[in-house]
């Protein structure tokens, strides 16, 4: 008879601990065990399963978006893992499958802050951690290297520094419309490079 | 919301779930072309002199043809419905398979239609009517592509888009071939490829930014 993924995971290691490092299973194969559990209706596997995918996303969010982005991008892709739980087969890593629905949800963030209106940064901010915001502002920065001078300038002024376009069109020569315009078009191809680029974390 | 109130009603009354099969969502789309294909010769639409033309180089290039096209264009649509799967290959290969079918069609004799000039070759009112049709019987497909679609994952959805209505199309006219009574590969080339493109365009525009994850 064929035991159900769950008692693997629940099983204790010998006392001896022999074997231990092989009976093991790696992190990637008990998310594969506890997401097949959960698509058989497993509460507790599943709830385990998502507070280990959580701070993963975390991570992985961190590195690609503004720190503000962060939290919105992993609870969209937790409850994008919820509702298209079903598509996951067990025959492949569950990791590339939560990649790939990471990576779209980070297109689709990219995209709502290229719609979003943006509001200039007050002087006092207060900054907790600089380490994210470092890994994240060494992403963007190579990213914006994709784009033509003209349309990263005002990308970094506008959507990262919070410059008010009026500001930006100062600082740039450019008219207000051409900022905007720059904006619109540097956006559109760092979202076309993004979805290019095979990127799986 | 904090991650964890979400994790944790996510995770409360969890259901199972039936896990997407892409052999079974082939098979649907297939039954639904078999299902149209039953319907028209049941309603008697089906070429009357199938029996022979069956046999004709002709019509294997056509049937054959669009087999091939409808299967790879099928399976790339529904392959891409998974997060991890691109139909970029599929769509590509769909393309020459398309195009390499349009040029063998070239070079099969057009039963009785020799000699003819190329606009009585091609009939434009018949034709337009043959790609209206077409494009009528590929909407079921359609139909349940985009509901197959919106079940599955797909992360890439204007691709996914495109090959759902190329799929469609190719369906479409696999299914309309059984009824055309034209006999010039010509014909069938410009006017089944215009119902094509035309179904393909539709189906890019109506899925592509329908479905979220």
């Amino acid at each position: 008879m064929r035991l159900h993924p769950l008692l693997t995971l629940i099983q204790r290691p010998s006392p001896r601990g022999e074997g231990q490092a092989r009976a093991r299973p790696s992190p990637c194969a008990e998310w594969d065990r506890l997401m097949i559990a959960a698509q058989d209706g497993h509460g507790g596997a599943y709830r385990r399963l998502l507070g280990e995918l959580a701070p993963w996303l975390q991570r992985y969010f961190e590195r690609r978006l503004p720190p503000g982005e962060v939290d919105d991008a992993v609870q969209e892709t937790l409850l994008a893992v919820h509702r298209r739980r079903h598509t996951y087969d067990p025959a492949y890593p569950l990791r590339a499958w939560l990649a790939a629905i990471a990576k779209r949800k980070w297109i689709d963030q990219l995209r709502g802050i290229g719609r979003r209106p943006t509001d200039a940064l007050p002087d006092d901010l207060a900054i907790s951690d600089h380490e994210a915001m470092v890994t994240s502002a060494t992403v963007l920065a190579s990213l914006l290297e994709q784009l033509r001078p003209a349309q990263a300038q005002v990308i970094a002024l506008v959507k990262l520094q919070g410059y008010t376009i009026e500001d930006a069109s100062h600082e740039t020569g450019l008219s207000a419309s051409a900022v905007k315009m720059n904006i619109h078009r540097g956006l559109a191809r760092l979202t076309a490079f993004i979805e290019k680029t095979d990127d799986v974390e | 919301m904090s991650s964890d109130a979400l994790i944790r009603r996510l995770s409360a009354d969890l259901a199972p779930v039936r896990r997407r099969s892409a052999w079974r969502d082939a098979a649907i789309v297939i039954a639904a072309c078999m299902l149209e294909i039953a319907l028209f010769r049941a309603l008697g639409l089906m070429r009357p002199d199938m029996g022979q033309a069956i046999g004709s180089a002709y019509m294997q290039w056509k049937l054959g043809g669009l087999v091939l096209l409808a299967g790879v264009s099928c399976a790339a649509a529904i392959r891409s419905f998974a997060p991890t799967a691109s139909s970029r290959a599929g769509l590509s290969v769909a393309i020459a398979l398309a195009g390499g079918l349009a040029v063998a069609g070239l070079f099969i004799a057009p039963a009785g239609a020799h000699g003819d000039a190329l606009l009585e070759r091609l009939s434009p009112l018949h034709g337009m009517l043959c790609a209206l049709s077409i494009l009528v019987v590929s909407l079921p497909v359609m139909g349940i592509l985009a509901l197959l679609m919106r079940r599955g994952a797909p992360t890439h959805q204007e691709r996914s888009a495109l090959a759902c209505g190329l799929a469609a199309g190719a369906c479409g006219a696999l299914v309309f071939a059984f009824c055309c009574p034209a006999n010039d590969p010509l014909y069938v080339i410009v006017w089944y490829a215009a119902a094509c493109l035309g179904v393909t365009a539709m189906g890019r525009w109506l899925l592509a930014q329908r479905f979220r994850l």
